[in-house]
């Protein structure tokens, strides 16, 4: 075994690769090639056959409408907007180019919530109760109406830099949808900030809207995409107006009501979120 | 050399010894008079070796990388970098466990072997400044007189000056089984066969001694020897050689997907930084990091379970050494044969009758002769009393073959035979007391003794003797058949010579037996016996009878040899013995058939030259260790392959040697019969057994050195390794079928482990290729490999044997691999490719119900792994922070963890056979198996309820349907390889 050279060793890797005696090819003929190729094929098919048949029975299993289990997914998470691509948001009051990007995303992110597209699309709903819809679950769902113009100062109507340029910005305040829930158990859930980690006299004070700062009942339950259609989720602005220039701000904005959890530690988004605020000159 | 020279030479005087300032300058020249110990290994370098060996490495490389990943992401500041750091940590743990657990395993068995070579310190008795001290035989140094006396160990090697019926057991150096004498004569050229050399490390039987110390320590034969064994390589083990094949080729899979699947992920634009974790993934995966660790337990499993049939393995991989073995070279004294002579024949009345020669023969009844006639009368009579062997005092309890007994071989024989048959020997001596004597010497051949008789009436004395059987028939006139005597006239001679020949020819020594009854009037009672004068009558004896005797074979061996035929093991002897002796032996235990002939027999028979017989005509050889010195090595290679039945005799330690290396060359041919190949590397499997320091380089040369337990040497028990503790050659046989079982089961096992690896795989690339959520992390693959799957693998050691094990051929290490293609490409092409698919079916039902249709999972990957996205949507629309998706993530890894756990469970019913049906082998004969699948189950069960809430793990507590999803496929398995034993069955030999 050892002493084999390389030009053996070539030799025989030749030989197994193609062998033109037994007109093999890695050590089969075609024939045997063949039959392997064959088997596999139709070994993996049946498989293949397999693994979708019991796909499709799963599927049958599930309703189109709501998931199976929402354990998972509930309680609700919290997000914000703008969102470009953290949870940072720093500017310049002076530069322009530093927050406008900002105001472009709330803009386009409440292109849906035009009073006017709501009004189009969405019923105005009767506020302080769920807005429960019985019938065939198949049955299309209505929507209530959630106005731009319910976020006031930040509704970038008037103000249409909401705020930035001033150096008092808006960040919208989002729940996460989730099929059937209903927030708060008939008490609407509330939403306060303060200043994370560091000295509390940082922010100094912040105005929300609409409301005092609530999710209003009558946007829930959520029936899921299929059925509600033109949902639009409820939004909370929050209006910084007079937190500490030139440096970096550590902010907690949590929900508050029933069945709302915001101290886990390991989910730092959910019932809860934490930013950062910059404010310069 | 005469004394004064000798006294020249070494500069010492025989009265006075060396000074001890002389002394001890020679100490410090030559160093102390021990053997230097083989030098072994430093145990730090063992267990580094551990750490490195097998898989260790790449797992090592695969911690290294998630160091770098995580110094790299933490450098950056990602959000949770620890990930790697953990799984850094848990790969390099899990190398050190099993690197751990690997040298302990080691160790443990070569501790068992540390206490035999523990030797008690040893004192000589030396003249030095002319004073006689006990000092320990390490300071003795050349030139130092040393006297010995029976019952010592020889302290050096010894040139005798003075020797008084000095007899030395030299079997532990040149394999003899009967004591040497020794005294001050040079009588042979050679040092080894001359008489006033005593050697290092033999014993004294009896008899007193005074030597010049000629060698020490290393310089001695037997030193001389020891070296030669050390110098003497160690050959791989065949099974440690099936393992690095097997590693080579899981990690070359290993390797070459986890390069591949690097290069595609780079060029899907992945970062470096993520390809390298994928990387690590498809190691992991691919590695079966348990494996070595089960092997090693299975391994040592079976050592035990040898250990209790008394084969102790010292090594543990010569456990499975022993199963493919292919030529046993078996010594025959003490390992085919009881090592005690026995009394075989006797010949009295004209008659040869046969005795009782097992082990443990008790009552006389269970002697096959007559014993009515009045010559066995005398004949036992003489063979009571002509005899100066005694037991022992305080046996009485124990069984007669069991005694010790002082007194030479033969005595020996004669003493325990007399006392099966006529009971208590020693009262009877006493009734018939000895007056005179004259003990055995080699010039006359003959021992006398001359008694009183136990008859009060008859006042006449009683002359006995025994010998050499020619010399004691010249000394008769008359001969006694059936109680008279006969005139010994030419016609009776010549029976007597026939039975002679007759016993003899089978190898058995002959002792001629005669007596007289000394004329009252000639010789009354006070007539004063002198031995040295003789003045009593040694001629005209009456003859009485013939004993023979021999080493008989053990009951057990000729059973365990014709097994060994039908294993296709080649069994051949090696024996210093003379050639008619082995050959009797041989053909007795069936190592020559009752059928076959060597050409001298067909010569015989033929009645032709030995030159013109046909040597392809005998089946049988017995070759002579003068005849194999004048060979070359082709004639061997010759003898070795075309005969089947071969005894060699008469060798010595370096020929013993030169046949295992000749038996090595040898492989077996396709169908029958064997030819030599010229690469050594490709031979035979051989086993060798030895007691003897003279065996100890041929036990280190043989793929498996046996050593004797009981009669065996330190340097032997050494060399070898493995211990036969009862000595017995049928304990062999049991350890081939042992170690060809754990071949068989190895082989389940690595199958078993080898399937889910392309379970734990799969979800890698299609992870990589499809961007879905990762089905199963790296930690959970490592909770399959080294938790719920050991005790699994390792309960497929216990199963039975599927067939005889032992009708079938020794495996031909070239072909029958412990992974051959077929197992892996069955294992993981085929059944491997199912418990994939059965585990993606059960991943994505969880991720369905839970809101993630299949539909959306794919291509999902960046965003569901951005840790900015935390209101991720579903098919439904609901909205996912980051945690709750690595939740859910987790939730996937549990069923898939599980439903691989619940499809191994199918894996490992099929598994307990490769051919056979399980109902043919039985669901609940091993019971280990149960216990197996129950860990497995509960292990699994532990994993995701009782530790679904340490983060650590990713384990979550799992909806309890989602432990069916997979059984559908677990029963396809099962009912897949059914059909597939079922065409193996039907179709053998096919592909």
């Amino acid at each position: 075994m050892g002493n084999k050279t390389w030009a053996d060793l070539a030799g025989e890797m030749k030989t197994f690769l193609w062998n033109p005696e037994e007109r093999t090819c890695l050590g089969r003929t075609a024939k045997s090639w063949g039959l392997i190729l064959l088997f596999y094929f139709v070994f993996y098919t049946c498989l293949a056959g397999m693994f979708a048949f019991c796909m499709y029975v799963m599927l049958l299993t599930l309703s189109p409408y709501t998931p199976t289990y929402r354990d998972r997914v509930s309680p609700p998470g919290v997000m914000i907007r703008p969102y470009l691509n953290g949870f940072t948001i720093a500017f310049n009051i002076s530069k322009r180019s530093t927050w406008q990007p900002y105001v472009d995303s709330m803009h386009h992110f409440l292109a849906a919530y035009d009073d006017k597209v709501q009004e189009e699309k969405n019923i105005e709903c009767i506020s302080g109760q769920y807005f429960i819809q019985g019938g065939n679950e198949s049955e299309e769902k209505k929507a209530c109406q959630f106005k731009r113009s319910l976020l006031q100062n930040c509704s970038g109507i008037e103000d249409q830099t909401f705020g930035y340029s001033r150096g008092q910005p808006c960040i919208l305040l989002k729940m996460n949808r989730i099929i059937g829930y209903r927030p708060g158990a008939g008490v609407p859930v509330s939403v306060d900030c303060k200043v994370q980690k560091g000295n509390e006299s940082d922010l100094r004070s912040v105005d929300f809207y609409p409301g005092n700062g609530t999710f209003d009942l009558m946007y829930y339950p959520y029936y899921g995409k299929i059925t509600h259609v033109n949902y639009t989720s409820p939004l909370v602005a929050m209006h910084f107006t007079d937190v500490k220039r030139n440096s970096l701000v550590p902010i907690q904005c949590s929900l508050h009501g029933k069945g709302i959890v915001n101290d886990v530690n390991s989910d730092r988004f959910l019932g809860r979120i934490i930013f950062m605020l910059s404010i310069g000159k | 050399l005469s004394a004064s020279e000798l006294e020249e030479k070494y500069g010492t005087s025989i009265n006075k010894g060396l000074s001890s300032s002389r002394a001890a300058e020679i100490l410090a020249r030559d160093g102390p008079n021990s053997l230097t110990p083989p030098k072994a290994t430093p145990e730090i370098v063992k267990f580094l070796k551990q750490m490195v060996g097998g898989f260790s490495i790449l797992l090592w490389i695969g911690a290294v990388f998630s160091w770098i990943s995580f110094g790299i992401q933490f450098a950056q500041g990602a959000e949770s970098p620890f990930d790697n750091l953990y799984l850094g940590v848990v790969l390099a743990l899990v190398v050190i466990l099993t690197g751990i657990f690997a040298y302990y395993q080691e160790a443990k068995s070569t501790n068992i072997m540390a206490s035999f070579s523990k030797m008690i310190p040893q004192q000589a008795l030396v003249i030095r400044d002319a004073e006689k001290k006990e000092l320990p035989a390490e300071q003795l140094v050349v030139g130092d007189i040393v006297e010995i006396k029976g019952g010592d160990r020889i302290p050096a090697d010894i040139r005798l000056i003075s020797a008084q019926g000095c007899k030395v057991d030299n079997s532990s150096l040149t394999g003899e089984s009967e004591p040497q004498s020794r005294s001050c004569d040079f009588t042979h050229e050679n040092p080894l066969e001359t008489k006033n050399i005593a050697f290092y490390s033999t014993t004294c039987v009896e008899g007193t001694a005074t030597g010049i110390v000629i060698n020490t320590g290393d310089r001695t034969v037997i030193g001389r020897i020891a070296s030669l064994a050390s110098g003497v390589g160690n050959e791989k083990t065949p099974i440690a050689i099936e393992i690095e094949h097997f590693v080579y080729l899981v990690a070359g899979v290993a390797i070459s997907i986890g390069v591949l699947f690097f290069i595609i992920s780079v060029s899907m634009r992945y970062k470096i930084l993520d390809s390298i974790i994928f990387l690590i993934g498809i190691i992991v995966a691919n590695v079966p990091e348990g494996l070595l660790a089960t092997v090693t337990v299975s391994l040592s499993l079976t050592a035990k379970r040898m250990a209790k049939k008394n084969c102790l393995v010292k090594n543990l991989e010569a456990v499975e050494t022993l199963g493919s073995t292919s030529i046993i070279c078996s010594d025959k004294t003490g390992t085919l044969t009881q090592n005690r002579m026995t009394v075989a024949h006797l010949w009295f009345d004209n008659q040869i009758y046969s005795a009782d020669t097992s082990e443990d023969q008790t009552s006389k009844y269970a002697q096959p002769f007559d014993q009515s006639s009045p010559s066995w009368t005398a004949l036992s009579k003489i063979v009571t009393l002509c005899n100066r062997a005694e037991f022992r005092p305080g046996q009485e309890n124990l069984p007669i073959m069991k005694r010790v007994v002082v007194g030479d071989a033969s005595e020996t024989a004669l003493l325990k035979f007399a006392e099966v048959i006529l009971g208590d020997v020693m009262s009877i001596r006493a009734q018939n007391k000895k007056v005179a004597e004259i003990p055995f010497n080699s010039t006359n051949k003959f021992q006398l003794s001359i008694h009183e008789t136990d008859d009060p009436n008859d006042k006449r004395f009683l002359l006995v003797m025994k010998g050499a059987p020619e010399r004691i028939l010249e000394r008769c006139s008359t001969i006694m058949i059936n109680g008279k005597e006969e005139p010994l006239d030419s016609e009776k001679a010549e029976a007597f010579q026939t039975a002679y020949m007759e016993l003899g020819g089978m190898g058995e020594r002959v002792l001629g037996f005669c007596h007289l009854y000394l004329p009252e009037n000639e010789f009354p009672d006070t007539y004063p016996f002198d031995t040295d004068s003789m003045n009593f009558p040694t001629s005209n004896l009456c003859f009485v009878g013939l004993l023979s005797m021999i080493d008989p074979p053990r009951s057990t061996v000729p059973d365990a040899v014709s097994k060994c035929r039908s294993a296709g093991i080649k069994v051949i002897m090696v024996t210093g013995d003379h050639p008619i002796t082995a050959k009797a032996i041989a053909k007795s235990v069936g190592i020559i058939s009752a059928t076959s002939e060597t050409v001298e027999d067909i010569a015989k028979r033929l009645n032709i030259p030995v030159e013109q017989v046909n040597r392809r005509e005998a089946t049988a050889a017995v070759v002579n260790g003068m005849e194999l010195k004048d060979m070359s090595l082709q004639q061997l290679d010759d003898i070795l392959c075309n005969h089947s039945e071969i005894v060699f005799a008469r060798t010595s330690p370096q020929q013993k040697l030169i046949i295992v290396e000749g038996c090595q060359r040898q492989v077996r041919g396709q169908g029958k019969g064997w030819k030599p190949i010229s690469q050594a590397l490709q031979g035979a499997v051989v086993a060798v057994t030895g007691d003897g320091v003279n065996d100890s380089p041929a036990l280190k040369k043989a793929d498996i050195g046996i050593a004797m337990g009981i009669a065996g040497s330190d340097a032997a028990k050494n060399a070898a390794d493995m211990v036969l503790l009862d000595d017995n050659f049928a304990s062999i046989v049991t350890g081939v079928e042992e170690g060809r079982l754990i071949f068989d089961n190895l082989k389940k096992t690595i199958a078993y482990t080898l399937t889910k690896n392309i379970a734990e795989l799969c979800p890698f690339l299609i992870y990589i290729i499809a961007s879905i959520p990762m089905p199963i992390g790296t930690i959970t693959i490592l909770f399959i490999d080294l938790g719920t799957d050991i005790i699994p693998s390792v309960a497929l050691a216990y199963e039975k044997a599927e067939s005889d094990i032992m009708n079938r051929r020794p495996r031909n290490k070239k072909k029958d691999r412990l992974v051959n293609e077929q197992l892996a490409v069955y294992s993981y092409l085929q059944i491997g490719i199912i418990q994939s698919v059965g585990a993606f079916v059960t991943y994505f039902t969880v991720y369905a119900e839970q809101g993630f249709l299949p539909s959306t999972l794919l291509g999902v990957r960046v965003d569901w792994e951005n840790n900015a996205i935390n209101d991720f949507e579903d098919s439904y629309g609901q909205e996912w922070t980051k945690y709750q998706r690595m939740y859910l993530q987790w939730t996937g890894y549990t069923a898939f963890f599980v439903s691989i756990t619940i499809q191994q469970v199918a894996d490992l019913i099929i598994r307990k056979t490769r051919r056979n049906s399980i109902f043919q082998q039985g669901l609940f004969r091993n019971k280990v198996i149960w216990v197996g699948i129950f860990s497995q189950i509960g292990i699994a069960l532990i994993l995701s309820y009782g530790l679904g809430h340490v983060t650590a793990l990713n384990f979550i507590p799992l909806r309890f349907q989602y432990w069916f999803v997979a059984v559908p496929f677990a029963i396809l398995i099962w009912v897949y390889d059914e059909v597939r034993k079922l065409f193996i069955r039907r179709y053998p030999g096919s592909k």
